[in-house]
């Protein structure tokens, strides 16, 4: 498949229309986990878990998970610990959840829209492929699993397109954790819905899932140079999010945020109920919570470099108090930081080029520790020189990011390193053996 | 082949289960000594969850049959040997895992205190008070025998509303429910792998309908009363139980 050389010259000539181009990465570090998981890791992190797209003729090709030992007092800090090859043959490898008892991470392909799942509670180290669901579009009509979200006992899969037309017209589908399909949930496509999909997260005592807007296959899987070129096809993405009556999984609410507002975080702090999105092809940020009625509303209250540079921010990872958020922007490779203190006016304090093209940032809960990987997606990634391919670790003390370790994906042959979560070999189950049997 | 070891991989799996059990159980005991560490991982939330919202009426909102309840042995507060099915069918069922030595303010006194008021006003409600029950059934075979069950449910009243409290013999008898309800228990590891610390699990609590299927589960962060009972209104307002295949 061609695929696109994008530089300055490039950039130049589609600054008008790249633009409307999303970014597709929904983030997913230990500060922005589900709330049904309880046992979060809020000391030194042991493992690195990467999901990594297949690239034909590097190493074996295929999709695996890349398991990075990342505990500084380890010999082997730094360096690949395990590789789980899945089949299915390239599938465009995106995003991982874990299950609300960490027990197991499921991973999603975009592409061919199976979702493996990967045991990590019986050996955290080394976690082994036990189970693949690969009849999603067959069952629910919806294409592309993206986002996996813990919910007691079971998976929210949020799909980012349908089998009937490969648009971005799509749904949600819940999962035991044993993986059965329990129910489908079509986004709204009334009231102001466009009934696309994206991201979803959940605040429990509001009752309230969030849920953002992407794009559809035909989209997400075209090569980026075409796709820039078509105005029409450029039209449709995503430009909602939908307040939900999370007991009753029914839409309450449709809120307009132009540009495909992709990833979604919650403050964790107590007593806040506000969430932060990123608008991918406008480059702002949104805030989302109540006004003095109570009634939810979403209002832009940033933006994100210079919007008509088209940085593109592709991923966003906020604090564990909800006063700090980073925001990583695909184009001009980097990093920046803003103090959220005040959630209403973001200030940017930090910024740091972080790599020739960066997309998902995942942060230790304490935020000390930083890892950045680079891959967007296959046929959008940038080519050549600037096609670096990592996972990097850096150290965070407030003002400076310190590069800590670096994974090189192409020199490795591994792939392109997408989604990565967090593992700790203090998580092994007392007997998650027995439950490993069950699973088909 | 060696005539002690495992003669094949599932054996060997069962043994390392039994052997992890022990050892969970054998922390449990540390974990008396250690008040408030059980679910030191688990403390996201600091203080009483709030439940910040209306709960939807009851009957307005499906609950789908998400899995069918494991069975097996247990024991009651008389140490007789009976089948979990007699408390899990026939009437709508509250079930929460517990250990009776469990300090975590949000952990198992939670659950307690939730299914108390749960109870309460079940109690209340004539068309509900001979319709649902609640189970609370201990993942600490070891410590949790009938007779300290049996101290643990005194404190509980009778109201006319059932509550069995619940053991299991043996570890193995106990690890088929756990592993059906897909209920994690976890022993902390300190960085050589060895135990360091208390059991740990995530706090979950089932409700059952009539032909015991799990059609909801609730954790630290959504176990509030009156959603509960609303589930539990939702679930006598079906007229006819969904049929979709259980898994």
């Amino acid at each position: 498949m061609r695929r696109i050389r994008v530089g300055k010259k490039f950039l130049g000539a589609i600054v008008g229309i790249v633009a409307l181009v999303g970014a597709l990465e929904a983030g997913a570090d230990e500060t922005c986990n589900s709330p049904y998981m309880g046992n979060l890791i809020k000391g030194q992190e042991d493992y690195l878990y990467v999901w990594a797209l297949g690239v034909k003729g590097s190493g074996d090709g295929a999709d695996k998970l890349v398991t990075i030992d990342v505990n500084p007092a380890s010999s082997r800090y730094g360096k690949v610990i395990h590789k789980v090859p899945v089949g299915g043959g390239r599938g465009e490898a995106h995003h991982m959840g874990f299950t609300d008892d960490r027990r197991f991470l499921w991973a999603g392909g975009l592409d061919n829209s199976r979702i493996s799942i990967f045991d990590v509670g019986s050996d955290p180290a080394r976690p082994k492929l036990v189970q693949t669901i690969a009849n999603m579009p067959a069952k629910t009509g919806f294409v592309g699993p993206h986002t996996f979200y813990a919910m007691p006992g079971r998976m929210l899969v949020q799909g980012l397109s349908n089998t009937k037309d490969g648009g971005g017209v799509t749904g949600m589908a819940l999962y035991s954790n044993k993986g059965e399909l329990i129910a489908t949930y079509p986004m709204p496509t009334t009231d102001g819905g466009d009934g696309y999909g994206y991201d979803v997260a959940i605040n429990p005592q509001k009752n309230v899932l969030l849920t953002s807007s992407f794009t559809g296959r035909k989209n997400y899987m075209r090569n980026l140079g075409d796709l820039v070129k078509d105005a029409e096809a450029m039209k449709r993405f995503g430009n909602t999010m939908v307040i939900w009556d999370l007991k009753a999984m029914k839409p309450r609410k449709v809120l307009s945020v132009p540009g495909a507002p992709l990833e979604i975080r919650w403050s964790l702090k107590d007593g806040d109920s506000w969430a932060i999105t990123a608008s991918a092809l406008t480059s702002k940020l949104w805030l989302v919570k109540p006004d003095a009625s109570g009634e939810w509303q979403a209002k832009e209250v940033g933006v994100i470099g210079d919007p008509a540079k088209i940085p593109l921010p592709v991923d966003i990872s906020i604090n564990k108090d909800g006063t700090g958020l980073w925001v990583n922007t695909f184009m001009d490779g980097k990093t920046r930081y803003f103090d959220l203190s005040n959630p209403e006016q973001p200030k940017q304090t930090y910024e740091r080029v972080t790599g020739k093209q960066v997309n998902m940032i995942s942060q230790s809960w304490d935020g000390t520790r930083v890892y950045i990987a680079s891959s967007l997606l296959a046929n959008w990634d940038k080519a050549g020189a600037d096609d670096e391919q990592f996972v990097r670790g850096f150290r965070w003390d407030g003002k400076e990011l310190t590069p800590a370790f670096e994974v090189d994906f192409n020199k490795e042959k591994l792939g392109r390193a997408h989604h990565m979560k967090l593992g700790s070999k203090t998580m092994k189950a007392a007997y998650g053996l027995e439950r490993t049997a069950n699973l088909r | 082949m060696d005539s002690s070891a495992p003669r094949t991989s599932a054996e060997a799996r069962r043994a390392r289960i039994l052997a992890g059990l022990a050892a969970a159980a054998s922390l449990v005991t540390a974990a008396v000594a250690v008040p408030g560490t059980a679910h030191e991982l688990d403390d996201r939330l600091p203080g009483p969850v709030t439940m910040d919202f209306v709960p939807p009426p009851p009957g307005s909102y499906p609950l789908h049959a998400i899995m069918r309840a494991p069975d097996g042995p247990v024991l009651d507060l008389d140490g007789r040997r009976l089948r979990l099915s007699r408390f899990t069918a026939g009437k709508i069922t509250l079930l929460g895992f517990i250990y009776t030595s469990c300090a975590d303010s949000r952990g198992c006194p939670l659950a307690y205190q939730v299914f108390h008021t749960v109870r309460h006003r079940v109690a209340e409600d004539p068309e509900l008070r001979h319709r649902v029950r609640l189970v609370s059934l201990s993942f600490d075979p070891v410590r949790d025998t009938p007779a300290v069950m049996r101290q643990y449910a005194a404190e509980a009243p009778r109201n006319g509303v059932e509550w069995a409290f619940l053991t299991t013999e043996l570890p193995r008898t106990l690890v088929p429910l756990l592993d059906g309800f897909g209920q994690d228990v976890r022993i902390e590891l300190d960085a050589r792998g060895r135990p360091a610390g208390p059991l740990a699990h995530v706090l979950k609590v089932f409700l059952l309908d009539e032909r015991a299927i799990v059609r909801e589960i609730y954790t630290v962060s959504y176990l509030f009363a009156d959603v509960i009972l609303n589930d539990i209104k939702t679930l006598r307002l079906e007229d006819s139980p969904p049929r979709r295949t259980v898994p």
